[in-house]
């Protein structure tokens, strides 16, 4: 059996008092696309946060790929052989914000290059021409010259999913990627996100779309109070879970039977 | 060294009593002055915001032209210049002799009509936060024109203005330094008086700093204290 | 008011110029270095905090008239400044007007400075941290390039604010423009006619530095004029 592409053990966060994860475990194989649903507040962008070290988890195990660090005291300092797996971590696994986070003062073209660049050192001629089949693939090489605050915010998310790309990650995590949008703008970077889920790359993906996460996943995980209560294939997790609340909260969201 | 800031005291070789009344002079300079920038900005706002395009220019070329010269100039133009056209008017009036200008008046006066630029500037910023809708509810309510103004906007606007009004009032106070070049005995000429008879420039003119500071600290405290009474009724507002 | 007169009392304001735009220049440079230490001090600890914090507020909240007069006049009461090497420099007016309005620059732009780190948008600094870029170059290719941007505004401001308050060196016998003006006046008692041209000189000046800075902020930052019409269409 290989290795899972990403591996998380025994995660735990504190917030103050607040214990918002409680022990997840997941994995997620080469070509998975695994889904995480759940009520907000229930520690789902939390956990994809703790994987590139936005978040610093109190304690557990997490690995993409042939990088790892271990965790354990909570609030513990980093030694520099964990600041060195962090650094592995990160640059195995592109992520999607939620509110896109561009970089203002660059152009679409500039985003997408300016990590493989300044971070990564490749030659910027070679940068250039992936980036902008980067920005093709996503439909956005007529913008390429354009800055963010002159295109959509479906454009911007595909621009940053293209700059997610361009790194050349082994994973790639999405944090509520159509959360800021609006309804009309939505359509657009699901498309993308299928269309790299049919290309067979490994994602994590937490959202609220329901019907696309059924639809586009091997995996769904349900998260509710900082535990996983219900994972498995889509059709048991959407379709009829253990869990009653998990049941109840699909149902609530009025998904679609296929 | 320490005996030096007894000079500062209200004994017989103190100066205290000196450093006091020329404190009280520059409260009331900057009072007058702000009180006539406050009157002047509110007509000039009012020339931005609804005055025809003619008077509108007016208002835009006054705001340039204030804030494009320095304040000691206003200054020297309203005191020396008023000097100039007082002997004139004087003159014609049959007096030949020398003729004095209040240093006070010129001062409060100039700073006063570069003040108004700025306040202006704020009022019209505060307006323009001001929820449209609440306006239009007073006027299918049936308001007339003047309970509109302080029934609706006067209150709401003035979450908004408070904090610019008082960085407003804390340059005047400052500008009212520059006044002391018409020889008005307030807080910058006294220190300057003082430290040429005790021959301790520094002692004094620290004095005078702490004067200046003490007055925009107390200030602040009153502004921000009515900030935060006024917000407290307009949640929504006061964000700009 | 003869068109003759006027001219010729603008010529001999002119002279004031260059002292005036050289003063300026040099309270930004020097004020703007100081403020770059000062929001150094503010990040280091607790103490410089506040050390930070009580700078800024004597500066901003004292008249830079008496702060002139405390380096030109206060200074000199200390025999250990009298008799140190930098006393050749410290007598001079020039030097201690350029060093009071340097002192006073810094307070301003380092609350500009710190308004424009503050603006910066985390988000932006998430995305470049999840892509592994060191803090350095964070703060070298994201932060400080949008900080700028956000600051231009207000630190135009400051800039014309500078210009106008050199004018103050006219007070300790320096003849820029103002001090021009004041000698003139007092030889040709026609103030009206002199101080009115001296303050034509501050505007042109102070409205050309406007209009540099406002091309300056369009060049950097971006117009959103040229967004996409309705936006159901699809890109």
């Amino acid at each position: 059996m290989t290795a899972p592409a990403i591996r998380l053990r025994g995660i735990h966060k504190h917030f103050g008092a607040a214990h918002v994860l409680r022990g997840i475990d997941l994995d997620a194989q080469t070509g998975d696309v695994v889904s995480i649903i759940g009520s907000s507040g229930s520690g789902k962008s939390t956990l994809l946060r703790c994987i590139p070290f936005l978040e610093q988890a109190d304690s557990g195990e997490i690995s993409v790929g042939d990088a790892g660090i271990t965790l354990g005291q909570p609030g513990a300092r980093l030694t520099r052989p964990d600041r060195a797996a962090i650094r592995a971590i990160r640059s195995r696994v592109g992520f999607v914000f939620q509110n896109f986070n561009l970089w203002p003062h660059l152009t679409a073209l500039g985003n997408v290059m300016e990590v493989p660049v300044h971070v990564q050192k490749r030659p910027k001629a070679e940068v250039r021409a992936e980036a902008e089949a980067m920005l093709e693939k996503v439909g956005l090489s007529h913008r390429r010259d354009a800055y963010p605050a002159q295109l959509s915010g479906g454009q911007q998310q595909r621009v940053a999913i293209a700059r997610a790309l361009a790194i050349r990650p082994q994973a790639l995590l999405f944090d509520e990627p159509t959360s800021a949008l609006d309804p009309e703008l939505v359509g657009e970077v699901l498309a993308v996100i299928r269309s790299l889920a049919e290309e067979g790359r490994t994602m994590i993906l937490v959202t609220h779309e329901m019907g696309f996460a059924r639809h586009v996943s091997t995996k769904a995980i349900f998260l509710h109070g900082g535990l996983v209560e219900e994972a498995g294939p889509p059709a048991q997790v959407f379709g009829d879970p253990h869990s009653e609340r998990c049941r109840r909260f699909v149902a609530g969201l009025g998904i679609a039977a296929p | 060294m320490f005996e030096d800031l007894a000079l500062l005291g209200f004994g017989p070789e103190g100066w205290g009593r000196a450093l006091l009344s020329a404190a009280l002079t520059t409260i009331a300079v900057s009072v007058c002055a702000f009180l006539t920038g406050s009157v002047l900005g509110t007509l000039l706002a009012w020339a931005k915001l609804g005055g025809g395009a003619w008077l509108q220019r007016v208002a835009d070329v006054y705001g340039v032209v204030l804030r494009g010269v320095p304040d000691l100039l206003v200054i020297y133009l309203f005191y020396f210049g008023g000097r100039q056209v007082v002997a004139a008017l004087a003159r014609l009036a049959g007096h030949d002799g020398p003729v004095d200008v209040s240093g006070f008046a010129a001062g409060a006066l100039a700073i006063g009509l570069i003040s108004a630029a700025g306040q202006a500037e704020v009022l019209r910023g505060a307006y323009g936060a001001i929820p449209g809708g609440t306006l239009e509810a007073g006027l299918v309510g049936g308001m007339g024109r003047w309970t509109l103004f302080y029934r609706v906007i006067v209150p709401q606007g003035t979450v908004t203005a408070l904090p610019g009004l008082g960085n407003q009032w804390q340059s005047v106070v400052k500008e009212t330094a520059l006044v002391s070049v018409t020889g008005l005995v307030e807080t910058m000429r006294a220190v300057t008086i003082a430290s040429g008879s005790t021959e301790l420039p520094f002692l004094f003119y620290a004095a005078g700093a702490g004067i200046f500071l003490a007055i925009t600290t107390l200030s602040g405290f009153v502004f921000r204290t009515a900030e935060w009474r006024v917000r407290r009724w307009a949640p929504t507002q006061g964000r700009a | 008011m003869d068109a003759a007169f006027l001219l010729a009392v603008l010529q001999t304001l002119l002279a004031g110029v260059p002292l005036t735009i050289g003063l300026t220049l040099l309270a930004l440079a020097g004020g703007g270095l100081l403020a770059l230490v000062l929001a150094g001090l503010r990040a280091s600890s607790r103490v410089g905090a506040a050390l930070a914090d009580a700078y800024v507020f004597v500066f901003r909240g004292s008249p830079l008239l008496i702060q002139i007069f405390m380096i030109y006049y206060g200074l000199p009461q200390f025999g250990f400044i009298r008799h140190s090497v930098l006393w050749p420099l410290l007598r001079e007016p020039y030097v201690c007007a350029a060093l009071a309005f340097m002192l006073n620059d810094a307070a301003y732009t380092s609350e500009i400075l710190r308004g424009g780190l503050r603006a910066v948008p985390r988000g932006a600094v998430e995305a470049a941290v999840v892509g592994n870029m060191r803090r350095r170059t964070i703060m070298r290719r994201i932060v400080l390039p949008l900080a700028v941007r956000q600051a231009l505004p207000a630190y135009g401001i400051e800039i014309t604010s500078m210009l106008k308050s050199t004018s103050l060196a006219s007070v300790v016998t320096l003849m820029d423009v103002t001090g021009v003006a004041r000698s003139l006046v007092s030889e040709t008692y026609r103030a009206i006619e002199v101080f009115g041209a001296a303050a034509l000189i501050y505007l042109v000046l102070v409205t050309a530095t406007t209009a540099a800075v406002r091309a300056l902020e369009r060049h950097l930052s971006i117009r959103p004029a040229e967004r996409p019409a309705p936006r159901s269409a699809p890109a």
